[in-house]
């Protein structure tokens, strides 16, 4: 049993809190926002994760995992405190830290016994030495401390089980003590872990979820040439995958990346190359490419209905980044919805859970109870969050509920020739000339 | 099974001679009469571990034949591969010219059914002109007679070609007819004893699925590399970086290793022809384009680092090289990393002596006799007065070395490390001046 503090209560606070509760430690999450924290103590959590309210309830009852908005109570008793705030992006890329600096002077001010600061927020490299430094100056007299970095690797949907049983845990510090005793906190979770200095465990976050992105670009650039060359884009990447030295993953050719952390961290890490005098050719690819994915569906629709939008009724079945999760950050429904209400369409759209959080953005979009609801006398439905409840769709009864059976599929989860034969006008994404199948 | 394979460059050779062992009678077609003489006499124009005693095996016991007579070659084989080269034109796009002649002359000589199988590395469509290509053929001789088109893309590695083609990850077969399809599942029955390896597809995915394979391993060490020169500025550790990512089994830890850049017969082609191929149907090939440049760049770091450390004084130097081949096992220097460096060395007035183990000759034959460059068959005496040692190539000789003799040979002990097989403490502890690849130096 360890005494853990966990500074914001965000997604990556909030499951690493609530984990490291259940790993049998003794963990306060702080936040500042007094509501939030409110919330917290009745149990109703700030973000959907599927498994993660029952394990604050769980951890809360069990008297192991509190909240609270005082630092001073928080770190009375803290052997490790964890900074998890977020870092959003600036205009230009660069990440945002002003909140990890609040953090660490708030810690300065309130810290009166030794203790270790684990930062877990995505920050450019060299922001953990930017930490120490803040603490040191504020108080010259602080007692001992050291910054340890221990980036998450959570996916949302499924954070839960990836904090559980990771693929690796770095560390990274100046100090090996340091990073020692954090590595003892997560031996439970028996994986890997791998203790390297401050700098490259930084580094190493940013170039796992670029890499991850540049294959996402990667296979939606070759989705295209396939579309133009008559080529089916889900064999190519089934044969490429089958290669060991590329491997399945990540291979799914659709409308491109969002949410809160790919779109961010490829943003800072070419900024830092650029800070640093170096082009980063390969980011803005990167990034190039996965802003022109959003547009493809509206092509398509487009094209599908006579070549234009004015005054059509467009469905949109999905609206958060990606399934699983209600997180609309970044998400290209966002950048679909509106291209559509601009060329003059009305757009409707279903969720499973992300409506609540996507009417703020999406202030015209008109949310509906279900797909079929959607599909209630819209001229095109656009399928842009590959949801489980999507696959297996009555699609037959959505075609007759239509005003006119066109259907695109941004994430090519239907089969062309089925769907076909039910009598839509379909498109996808990289399946043959312009999407529309290959006969095979 | 019967089988003619047009081309004994290196796919076609490796594909005769593991066809003609497992037991069919391979029939290998060249127009170049000399290579073909040569083959003959067992004399192998490529360096492939374990192909030399392949070929001399099945060659003597009569299943693999090498012959100029394409006639000839056309009446043997049900099975038509097409492994001839495609250099590519000036601007990236693949040179089609020997494979549609190999069609034509196919389309010239064919009395009864066959399959005609494009085992070269060809953009998509090339199937259909083949197609195209055999069809005019008949028909300037007034026949119709029944052919399929197939697909069936090789991947194999330059110095582990045997093992890929008898242990594939994956036989590709992209064929649209069921015949064809059941002769090419019969084809590769014997390597697929431990499942089912072959992947049925329509001809342009499969095609397509080559390129693909090619630029998604490109465009993982382009990736690292411009990690690497990322690294390098922010005070990282680039091999830390690539164990922490690799860790992740959506990355994998296979071909992430920053280094000097790809080179070779295949990479460098097929990202500039899948390019080539974007463009001519209007599309902006952003991530291909920005992999294709981070390599170019890349091959330019070693020069860089170089002549910073001499402060710009490289007239009258001299640089000893370990390694020429564009990758370990293999004497294939096309586009090779070594080259870039070696050019602007001389270029600024250095001599440069060199060793490989493999591809001196290769080395030999492309730069000629110059003053400037002296190539050792010892990798100690390409040390002797030189300012500096520079690895391009990881052959595993290099990976353990006497780092005693070197510093001792060496004129001042340096060693700039393209591809970050040494460990910087060890090296100094010895006393050496180490620069490496998006390491702290």
């Amino acid at each position: 049993m360890k005494n853990i503090t966990v500074v914001g209560v965000g997604y990556v606070g909030l499951v690493s809190g609530a984990c490291f509760a259940d790993l049998g430690n003794h963990v306060v999450c702080l936040d500042i926002d007094k509501k939030r924290v409110e919330n917290l103590k009745q149990g109703i959590l700030p973000i959907y994760e599927p498994g993660l309210e029952e394990l604050v309830e769980r951890n809360v009852k069990a008297g192991r995992l509190e909240f609270t908005t005082s630092y001073a109570d928080a770190l009375k008793t803290a052997e490790f405190v964890f900074i998890a705030v977020g870092t959003p992006s600036d205009v230009d890329g660069q990440a945002d830290l002003r909140y990890v600096r609040m953090a660490a002077e708030s810690i300065a001010d309130a810290m009166d016994h030794s203790m270790i600061i684990v930062n877990k927020s995505t920050v450019p490299v060299g922001t953990g030495d930017w930490v120490a430094d803040i603490i040191r100056n504020r108080r010259p007299d602080a007692p001992d401390f050291s910054v340890v970095s221990c980036p998450e690797f959570l996916r949302e949907g499924a954070a839960i089980s990836d904090f559980m049983n990771p693929d690796r845990n770095v560390l990274g510090s100046t100090d090996p003590d340091a990073a020692e005793k954090v590595a003892q906190l997560h031996l439970p979770l028996r994986s890997t872990i791998m203790i390297t200095d401050l700098r490259t465990a930084e580094m190493i976050k940013y170039a796992s979820n670029a890499f991850l992105a540049t294959k996402i670009s990667f296979i939606n650039e070759i989705s295209n040439i396939c579309e133009a060359l008559g080529a089916d884009v889900s064999e190519v990447a089934y044969g490429m995958g089958l290669d060991r030295r590329i491997g399945p993953h990540f291979l799914n050719a659709g409308l491109g990346w969002g949410g809160s952390c790919f779109p961010k961290d490829v943003k800072a890490l070419a900024f830092m190359a650029e800070t640093e005098g170096r082009h980063p050719h390969l980011l803005h690819a990167v990034m190039d490419i996965n802003a022109d994915q959003r547009k493809a569906p509206i092509r398509k629709v487009k094209e599908l209905l006579g070549g234009t939008l004015q005054g059509k009724k467009i469905g949109l079945l999905g609206l958060a980044f990606k399934p699983n999760t209600d997180d609309m950050r970044d998400a290209p429904s966002i950048d679909i919805a509106r291209s559509l209400l601009r060329e003059g369409a009305s757009v409707r759209a279903y969720d499973p859970v992300a409506m609540d959080v996507a009417r703020d953005s999406l202030p015209e979009v008109t949310m509906m109870k279900n797909a079929y609801d959607v599909a209630q006398n819209a001229d095109a439905l656009i399928l842009v969050t590959e949801w489980n409840e999507f696959k297996n769709l009555d699609l037959q009864r959505v075609r007759d509920l239509m005003a006119e059976a066109v259907l695109v599929d941004g994430r090519n989860i239907y089969d062309p020739a089925q769907v076909r034969a039910i009598g839509f006008k379909y498109l996808a994404m990289g399946r043959g000339y312009n999407g529309e199948g290959v006969e095979s | 099974m019967k089988i003619t394979i047009f081309g004994s460059g290196y796919v076609g050779l490796v594909t005769g001679a593991c066809l003609a062992q497992v037991g069919n009678h391979v029939v290998c077609v060249d127009i170049d009469e000399d290579k073909v003489a040569r083959l003959r006499q067992g004399e192998v124009p490529i360096h492939e571990p374990g192909l030399d005693a392949i070929i001399a095996e099945t060659a003597a016991n009569g299943r693999l034949v090498f012959t100029t007579d394409a006639a000839a070659g056309v009446a043997h084989g049900q099975l038509q591969m097409i492994a001839v080269g495609t250099p590519p034109d000036e601007d990236g796009s693949a040179d089609l010219s020997h494979v549609l002649a190999v069609a034509r002359t196919i389309g010239q000589h064919i009395t009864d059914y066959r399959v005609i199988i494009t085992k070269s590395t060809v953009p998509v469509g090339t199937a259909d002109r083949v197609r195209d290509a055999v069809a005019e053929s008949l028909a300037e001789r007034g026949v119709t007679i029944d052919y399929d088109i197939a697909s069936n893309p090789e991947f194999l590695k330059e110095g582990a070609a045997v093992g890929d083609f008898t242990k594939p990850d994956r036989i590709i077969v992209g064929c649209d007819s069921d015949r064809a399809e059941t002769l090419l599942r019969e084809l590769y029955m014997p390597f697929n004893r431990n499942r089912d390896r072959v992947l049925v597809m329509d001809i342009r995915s499969a095609e397509l699925s080559k390129y693909a394979a090619n630029a998604m391993l490109a465009t993982k060490i382009s990736f690292m590399n411009e990690i690497a020169t990322l690294a390098e500025r922010v005070g990282a550790d680039i091999e830390q970086v690539r164990i922490g990512i690799g860790a992740d089994p959506r990355i994998g830890f296979h071909f992430i290793y920053p280094g000097i850049g790809y080179g070779g017969s295949c990479f460098p082609k097929d990202v500039r022809a899948l390019a080539s191929t974007a463009r001519a149907v209007g599309l902006q090939p952003a991530l291909l384009d920005a992999v294709e440049q981070r390599n170019f760049a890349q091959k330019h770091v070693l020069f860089d680092k170089l002549n910073q450390h001499f402060e710009g004084q490289m007239a009258g130097r001299t640089i000893a090289l370990w390694g020429l081949a564009f990758k370990p096992d293999t004497d294939d220097m096309r586009e090779a990393p070594s080259r870039v460096l070696m050019e602007a060395l001389w270029t600024a007035g250095a001599r440069v002596q060199a060793h490989d183990p493999v591809a001196n000759a290769e080395c030999r034959r492309i730069y000629g006799e110059r003053a400037d460059l002296q190539l050792s068959d010892d990798p100690y005496t390409a040390l002797d007065g030189a300012d500096a040692l520079v690895v391009c190539t990881e052959w595993r000789e290099f990976r353990s070395p006497d780092f005693a003799d070197i510093s001792r040979r060496l004129r001042a002990p340096v060693i700039f490390d393209g591809r970050n097989i040494y460990d910087p403490q060890r090296l100094t502890e010895e006393g050496i001046r180490y620069y490496c690849i998006g390491r702290q130096q």
